[in-house]
């Protein structure tokens, strides 16, 4: 009886559906009101959806004829994300980090002023610190650095800076050279720091008298001067910073300048966000080592300069390097048994 | 003006590819680069899905807003569109955008890149409407010529619809209430924020 | 002071190497997303002779018919 009603029904649906199917083929109707598939049967009701897929998945993968796996991505929304980080929290941390060193730098030299040397730190006599290998390594990863940096910050900051003040073409042309110094400074950065590694390794495994040192402020809080070897304490920062930041972003690099040869999308995505990120606070660490080493400290810029300190300034400030090298040579204050002299 | 969109109807697509040929014969685009892709989704299992995607010209499109050098711009139709001589070929816009739409002449993202390519939906770049110059750059400016985007206009299934948001949903709702079920707008919830209301 | 100076030229020169051996391994799109069936000639089948994206490079230079409009 039941089964018999149902029939009927459809035929009449059917049949009240039949007109409204051929007008259709004329010109354009009105929605019609509700459905006219004769049996509300749905035949791929199956099929996958975007809904149902994107609450198991994060993003949609299918196949695709071309040789081209990324292209298989339909969608990925974490680009949304990724765009909120670089454009909504890069620039914060970036001018954050940046431009509070650059505050804390200038409160530290009106409060506390250069370092000054003291009455008895210039004995005239000479004793060399870095050897020209050393300072050809630090000025190589020093002259790459601050192209790379400028060059990197240019990818948050420039439009937000630059840019107006010198208008689209000439930052278009600008950033097209800042991006080549980029790539390719990249290398001899690493090969620097590859350098620094194996040179400074040695002088820079931390011990205890950096617990005393740093105990103590480093000299730069009271009066005294801790005890220290070739790199105090705070040069075995300076040092681990550079080694570390400089491979993690030798390392990331390396994936941005292959893109997607060894990471997807979103490992794209990530090793950008680290790449900015540790980039920008090796950027402000780097701002308080060059204040250091040229404004803050007078006397400093000649280990890296000539490479030959004075004597009693590197008694006060190294005593314990300045004694093993004595120990090593017989004649006094001099040169390490086979550093090459400085010119 | 309208607001330009593109919808692809999964439950009519067969994966003919017609209009990733179309577009790459409309706008000569060269090999390797593919502004219009069909990515099957579930291949070969029950319930598979294909989906035509290029550019979807989205609201407050994530491109634009991470390009380091602001090379993009929305047209009056809201056509997300960028400059080529202005593209310095970082490939973040790739990184950002969720539909895989950015392009690149070359694959090292070091030294010479290229510039940029995507889907312009049809209307060009910033030169002059119809210039040789837009035509090397960009391809062919249809929207300019009145013509909506050629992959829509040659869909076998007309699957795929390119036009005013509003016109094309009307069609896809219309469909889906002839049919008695839909297939969903895929993408339009990323792209537009929206999804056709059924 | 030499050495700051050495030690720009020798990153230029390392800088200038890696640009080169990178350049030797950029592939353009062609090449990388083709399969071995294709048979990509830069100089017929491409969109220019030399198609690199670069809108300074004249693509089809002089076979550019401008579109009717
Ligand atoms: S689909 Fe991609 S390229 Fe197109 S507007 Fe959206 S983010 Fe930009
Ligand atoms: S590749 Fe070009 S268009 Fe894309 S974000 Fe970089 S500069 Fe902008």
């Amino acid at each position: 009886m039941t089964r018999l009603l149902r029939i009927a029904l459809a035929g009449l649906a059917l049949a009240l559906a039949a007109p409204a199917a051929h007008a259709q083929t004329g010109r354009d109707v009105p929605p019609p009101a509700q459905t006219q598939n004769p049996n509300g049967a749905n035949p791929t009701a199956g099929a996958v959806t975007e809904d149902q897929l994107f609450r198991e998945l994060n993003k949609l993968q299918g196949r695709i004829s071309i040789p081209d796996g990324k292209a298989a991505v339909l969608e990925q929304p974490q680009g949304r994300e990724w765009r909120a980080f670089r454009e909504s929290w890069l620039p914060w941390i970036a001018g954050v980090a940046i431009l509070g060193m650059a505050a804390l730098l200038a409160i530290f030299y009106f409060t506390r002023g250069r370092i000054r040397l003291e009455h008895g730190e210039q004995s005239g006599e000479k004793i060399l610190r870095f050897n020209s290998f050393e300072r050809f390594t630090h000025w190589m990863v020093a002259f790459c650095f601050i192209v790379l940096a400028i060059s990197g910050l240019n990818y948050i900051l420039g439009k937000r800076l630059l840019m107006p003040l010198i208008g689209p073409d000439a930052f278009a042309a600008w950033s097209q050279w800042a991006k080549y110094a980029h790539n390719f400074l990249a290398w001899p950065f690493t090969l620097g720091i590859l350098f620094m590694a194996l040179v400074w390794l040695r002088d820079n495994i931390p011990n205890r008298i950096d617990v005393q040192w740093i105990r103590q402020g480093g000299g730069f809080l009271g009066d005294g001067h801790p005890h220290a070897e070739r790199f105090n304490a705070g040069q075995k920062i300076v040092f681990w910073t550079v080694i570390l930041g400089g491979f993690a972003m030798f390392g990331t690099g390396l994936l941005l300048l292959f893109p997607f040869s060894a990471a997807d999308i979103n490992g794209m995505q990530l090793s950008q966000v680290t790449h900015a990120t540790i980039g920008v606070l090796l950027t402000a660490a780097i701002l308080a080592h060059i204040y250091i080493g040229t404004l803050g400290m007078e006397g400093a810029y000649d280990a890296m300069g000539s490479g030959q300190v004075d004597l009693a300034w590197a008694r006060t400030h190294h005593d314990l390097w300045v004694e093993k090298e004595q120990a090593k040579t017989a004649s006094g204050p001099q040169l390490r048994p086979r550093a090459t002299p400085a010119e | 003006m309208a607001r330009m969109k593109f919808i692809c109807d999964a439950e009519r697509c067969i994966e003919c590819n017609g209009c990733t040929t179309a577009c790459k014969n409309e706008h000569e685009v060269p090999w390797g680069v593919n502004r219009r892709r069909l990515v099957t989704v579930n291949d070969g299992k029950p319930g598979e899905r294909s989906v035509s995607m290029a550019c979807m010209h989205c609201t407050d499109a994530p491109c634009a807003a991470v390009c380091p050098v602001n090379c993009f711009y929305t047209t009056g139709d809201a056509v997300v569109l960028h400059s080529k001589d202005l593209c310095i070929g970082c490939g973040y816009c790739f990184y950002a955008c969720p539909f895989g739409a950015p392009q690149y002449p070359r694959v090292g993202n070091f030294g010479s890149r290229g510039k940029m390519d995507k889907c312009t939906y049809c209307s060009g770049g910033p030169e002059a409407d119809l210039s040789v110059a837009e035509y090397e750059k960009y391809g062919s400016n249809r929207l300019a010529e009145g013509k909506l985007p050629l992959c829509a206009e040659m869909c076998s299934t007309k699957a795929l619809l390119a036009g005013d948001g509003e016109v094309i949903a009307q069609i896809y709702k219309t469909r889906v209430i002839t049919r008695g079920y839909g297939s969903g707008a895929w993408g339009w919830k990323t792209a537009y924020r929206e999804t056709v209301a059924i | 002071m030499r050495v700051m100076l050495i030690s720009a030229v020798a990153a230029i020169l390392v800088a200038t190497g890696a640009a080169f051996f990178l350049g030797q391994e950029q592939r353009f799109a062609y090449q990388a997303f083709a399969t071995t069936g294709a048979r990509v000639t830069p100089s017929s089948n491409l969109v220019g002779p030399r198609w690199t994206g670069d809108p300074d490079v004249p693509s089809k230079s002089g076979q550019i018919t401008p579109p009717p409009g």
